[in-house]
């Protein structure tokens, strides 16, 4: 009993962190592409649309990977590689952007570009934690609906507060290229947190 | 499923109805056509209203229930500047040994380009607009006018001077989306990039909203990449001019408005205009980067119309 509520209360924290970072990374996101591509609902429909189809298909392939591995470990390594990607993108965005810039130009087809170069595969890892937290959580199908409830519920919450703390508080007090590199470091340490407790997280389970 | 056939009734009703309100509209004398909303447009960057009074037509974006001044023109006058701000926007070609080439960053209803073409019709002028609407708008109600000399690009500005390498003598800036700059037009990576694609001697215009704390920041960015940065008060706006090198004597400056204004009889003079020049000398604002801009923080500071003036001497 014990032991499945710290897991729980492991797994629920994690799905807090995770959902705050990817939120935030979308706000963030709009700070490197309004230089390059305007700051208009464009670029903000673009932004968005990349967003949904990392979701998409994060939990796609965190479906298909958890029920094949109930592995943690495998988890963790994809958030940790998500989060070294993630503490990248200053290096590297000004020059591709001036590239998509000059190369595809800022049309649709130019932000929907730059977007996706900066957050389909991360973010794309960062969701797979969530049928991952289901999954591992799941011991009796009667809880099963509330149990997706409380992770979606849950996560979702993180979301809430990574979009307005991000942009009211600490974007202002911090500047974007900073903040992406402590988020990214916040991610890739939800996923060593998973890797170290892997054998817990798994549980006793069958 | 009775209560549904009745529909079409009434909406024959209405477009009856809507159909004689239409008419008596059109039989209306064309003067009073020109009062009140003329038009009003929801493009993808802005809510575009158009206004008329009499003898004025008016464009606005709409924001929070206010409507934001973009343009103004007299029906009676068009080649005035209305908008008194915009007399100074002109001031840019005072600086330059030559002026060749103008590019505007935010065309709202084109009367300061307008008029500048008329006065330098050689030059090659450029209005970079981000809102194809805002173009259309401008051709339809402000007799706005393109041609070989004064062409319009429908794009960012930024995304603008980073795609064409032409050098410019004066790059005007004055986009404003109802009360907000957008951040990416007041940062120190976007004004070294004006910088770079200003020819030697040119000139960066921008218009300014003094009564929040991004003036400060604003004047400060502008600052930290031209050394030297006028700024000139035009009905409650402050428009700043920057530029690379000492800043100017004002008995030099005044010697060049004196000869531009002999060469191109300016209708508003800019020898009068030079004289308002106050230097920058201690700006006070934090530098803004692409990092580092939080825009919306500082234009919720309010501060008092006439403090900027603590940051300036006046010329010697």
């Amino acid at each position: 009993m014990q032991h499945s509520l710290l897991r729980g209360v492991l797994l629920f924290t994690l799905a807090v962190t995770l959902g705050f970072a990817l939120m935030g990374f979308e706000m963030l996101a709009s700070r490197y592409l309004y230089p390059y591509f305007g700051g208009g609902i464009n670029t903000w429909a673009s932004l968005i649309a990349t967003v949904l189809v990392a979701l998409m298909l994060g939990y796609l392939l965190g479906g298909a990977l958890v029920d094949r591995t109930m592995s943690p470990r495998l988890c963790g390594m994809l958030l940790v590689a998500a989060g070294l990607y993630l503490f990248s993108i200053p290096l590297w965005v000004d020059p591709l952007f001036s590239w998509i810039l000059t190369g595809v130009g800022d049309g649709m087809a130019g932000i929907v570009l730059g977007a996706t170069t900066l957050l389909l595969l991360p973010l794309t890892l960062i969701s797979v934690f969530t049928p991952f937290a289901v999954r591992l959580l799941l011991t009796s199908v009667t809880f099963g609906g509330r149990l997706v409830g409380y992770v979606y519920g849950v996560s979702t919450v993180g979301n809430v507060l990574g979009t307005l703390v991000t942009v009211f508080t600490l974007m202002p007090m911090f500047g974007s290229r900073a903040l992406t590199m402590v988020f990214a470091a916040i991610t890739a340490a939800c996923g060593l947190v998973m890797i170290l407790s892997h054998r817990f997280l798994r549980g006793p389970g069958p | 499923m009775t209560r549904i056939s009745v529909f079409p009734a009434v909406r024959r009703g209405f477009s009856a109805l809507a159909g004689v309100l239409l008419g008596l509209a059109s039989w209306q004398p064309l003067a009073a056509q020109q009062t009140g909303l003329l038009e009003t447009r929801e493009s993808i960057y802005n809510n575009i209203f158009i206004f008329g009074d009499g003898d004025s037509v008016t464009m606005t974006f709409g924001h929070n229930k206010r409507y934001f001044t973009e343009s103004r023109m007299k029906l009676s006058d068009p080649g005035a500047l209305s908008v008194e701000y915009t007399k100074y926007m002109t001031l840019g070609v005072a600086y330059p040994p030559k002026v060749e080439r103008i590019l505007e960053i935010g065309l709202g209803g084109g009367s300061t380009v307008s008029y500048l073409s008329s006065a330098l019709p050689d030059a090659s002028i450029v209005a970079v607009e981000i809102d194809k609407d805002v173009v259309e708008l401008a051709r339809k109600h402000f007799r706005f006018t393109e041609s070989e000399k004064l062409r319009t690009a429908v794009s960012d500005g930024r995304s603008y001077l980073m795609r064409d390498n032409a050098m410019w003598d004066v790059i005007l800036i004055d986009a404003y989306r109802g009360p907000f700059v957008p951040f990416h037009l007041l940062t120190r990576e976007f004004y070294a990039l004006v910088k770079s694609r200003l020819a030697p001697g040119g000139v960066v215009v921008q218009n300014i909203e003094p009564s929040t704390m991004l003036f400060d920041s604003a004047t400060a960015t502008l600052n930290s990449v031209f050394p030297s940065v006028d700024l000139y008060e035009g009905g409650g706006n402050v428009v700043a001019v920057g530029y690379s090198g000492p800043s100017l004597r004002q008995a030099e400056l005044r010697e060049r408005a004196a000869r531009a204004q002999e060469r191109h009889k300016f209708r508003y003079d800019l020898r009068t205009m030079v004289d308002a020049r106050r230097v920058l000398q201690r700006p006070t604002g934090k530098v803004l980067t692409d990092d580092f801009a939080p825009v919306e923080t500082l234009r919720a500071i309010e501060q008092k119309n006439e403090k900027w003036k603590d940051q300036t001497e006046a010329p010697r």
